[in-house]
């Protein structure tokens, strides 16, 4: 035995104290316990579910950022709307049909919850918190001169009705993200990781995939709020409507600009 | 290469890979296999001094060192490192055959765990490559893009802002205040953007040393977001360094699965 040992270096035993024996009770789950974690670990069942399903939601982010490529390609040849109309269709359709594939897991996202009025109160300090640091960030862009792309003046060239602006630069991002990161993402991750951890890579995730490192920290933290809301309220639709009233208000101050 | 596993006080086994399939075997110094053939199998069976049955496994991997596994009597061992192994508890020093420490008895880490440990220690050291290549690559390119913005600038002097630039850029016309707005940023973009990509690659690799997978899974994200976005702006740069872009991809893969079967495993 070496010396200054406390405990049994094979059997985990106490060697200062009597063996009792709820000492060697605990001995002997330790043992079982080691024996369990012996057992080669990406084979266990539980890792082999999470893999295939983090494989699963690699697709699905996969899809998404190839759609981005294909089309910030086209983009590069056609300054057309049609092209927005395209991207939003095709990620649409791969949005879709991930939620299809889930819905049974995802039902609960989709129904209204009734929560409390301190429920209510956290979510509006949460959208006006999340209004005013937004703001602020675009704002501290714009001083350092940064210029920002403005995602209506390609529909404004194209005389397409104010309507339109609104379904495809408001509308249906909003939907489509919340799907796609709040939906599908957060809470297949949810099942996986912890809420916290789940939170912050879908975040993370929704901030990346608007490949725009600048815009990193402020999608981050819109991340972080709309994650936030579905988790509070259990519910997908507060975060759609903070986040289509959001692209709303940029695209009212990019036409009257 | 060479490896060593200590099993007990008193046996230790050691394996010698050479340069041309040479493969040697001693336990405590005695050769118990030594051979240049080719094996399809990549394991080699023995016999321990006491009758267990040994069995020594080497598998090459597509990215990094080949995976070296030895089983006595089935049972994985934990191979001896270079630096002493501590207790992660009470950072008392350990031999490799623990299976409690003997300071505090908390259960030491099994074989596999090492291993998976390794390939996230591995990952996060392509976190951190990838830090150390934004750094680089920003400052390398605001040198570049501020000496062609600034030629370009000079040959906007003498045109009025208002004005509209006469050739289309990208199929797009500008007019020449527009422009010279852009053309004075983009060196500054360039630089921003790679120290905000390098500033979130140390985050996250410090952030991997306390929940690794979340951390991996993002700068792996942000990673192949990167290689689409410099894609999308000039689609040149996806064939540009795409066996150093496969690696990393395949280290940081290696270390999710990692991370994702220790966090499984001690669920």
């Amino acid at each position: 035995m070496r010396v200054g040992t406390q405990f049994c270096p094979s059997c985990g035993q106490n060697l200062t104290q009597p063996a009792v024996v709820v000492g060697m009770a605990a001995v002997g789950q330790g043992g079982a316990a080691l024996q369990a974690a012996d057992m080669t670990l990406t084979r266990m069942p539980r890792f082999v579910v999470h893999w295939e399903e983090l494989k699963r939601l690699a697709w699905v982010f996969g899809l998404l950022l190839a759609t981005s490529f294909a089309f910030g390609i086209a983009w590069r040849s056609v300054h057309s709307p049609w092209i927005d109309v395209m991207a939003t269709s095709a990620q649409a359709l791969i949005v879709l049909v991930a939620v299809a594939s889930r819905w049974s897991k995802l039902e609960f996202l989709f129904r209204f919850h009734a929560g409390s009025l301190r429920d209510g109160l956290v979510l509006i300090l949460i959208a006006v918190v999340f209004v005013a640091l937004a703001t602020s960030y675009f704002k501290l862009l714009e001083y350092f001169g940064v210029p920002i792309y403005t995602s209506t003046a390609m529909f404004t060239a194209a005389d397409w009705p104010l309507w339109s602006i609104f379904l495809l630069v408001s509308i249906a991002p909003a939907v489509l993200e919340e799907l796609a990161f709040r939906g599908v993402i957060q809470s297949s991750l949810e099942r996986m990781l912890n809420a916290r951890d789940a939170w912050l890579i879908q975040a993370a995730l929704f901030s990346i995939l608007h490949l725009h490192p600048l815009m990193f920290p402020s999608h981050f933290l819109m991340g972080l709020c709309f994650g936030y809301m579905r988790r509070r309220s259990r519910s997908i639709y507060p975060g759609m409507l903070l986040h289509a009233c959001w692209n709303a208000l940029v695209v009212l101050q990019e036409l009257t600009a | 290469m060479d490896r060593k596993w200590e099993l007990d006080e008193a046996t230790t086994v050691t394996a010698h890979f050479g340069w041309f399939g040479k493969k040697v075997l001693s336990v405590n110094g005695k050769e118990v296999y030594n051979a240049r053939k080719y094996t399809r199998k990549r394991e080699i069976e023995f016999s321990m001094p006491d009758g267990r049955a040994g069995l020594l496994t080497f598998n090459p991997e597509f990215i990094g060192k080949p995976t070296i596994h030895l089983r006595i009597a089935g049972n994985l061992v934990v191979e001896t490192p270079k630096k002493p192994l501590k207790c992660e508890s009470c950072k008392a020093e350990a031999k490799p055959y623990d299976k409690f420490c003997g300071s505090c008895g908390k259960p030491m880490p099994t074989a596999q765990d090492y291993e998976l440990r390794g390939n996230i220690s591995t990952a996060t050291n392509a976190i951190k490559a990838l830090a150390v290549l934004f750094i680089l690559g920003g400052l390398l390119m605001f040198a570049v893009t501020k000496t062609q913005t600034d030629a370009a600038l000079v040959k906007l002097e003498g045109m009025q802002d208002e004005a509209t630039y006469p050739t289309q850029i990208q199929g797009k016309a500008y007019k020449v205040g527009e422009l010279r707005k852009e053309l004075a940023w983009e060196p500054w973009s360039v630089l921003w953007i790679n120290l905000i990509l390098a500033t979130m690659m140390i985050g996250l690799a410090i952030w991997a040393r306390r929940s690794p997978l979340p951390a991996v899974l993002i700068a792996t994200a942000t990673y192949l977001v990167v290689i689409v976005a410099s894609g999308i702006a000039d689609p040149r740069s996806l064939a540009q360094g795409w066996i150093i872009k496969l690696i990393v991809i395949a280290f940081l893969v290696k270390g999710i699965k990692a991370a994702l079967a220790l966090r499984d495993a001690r669920a």
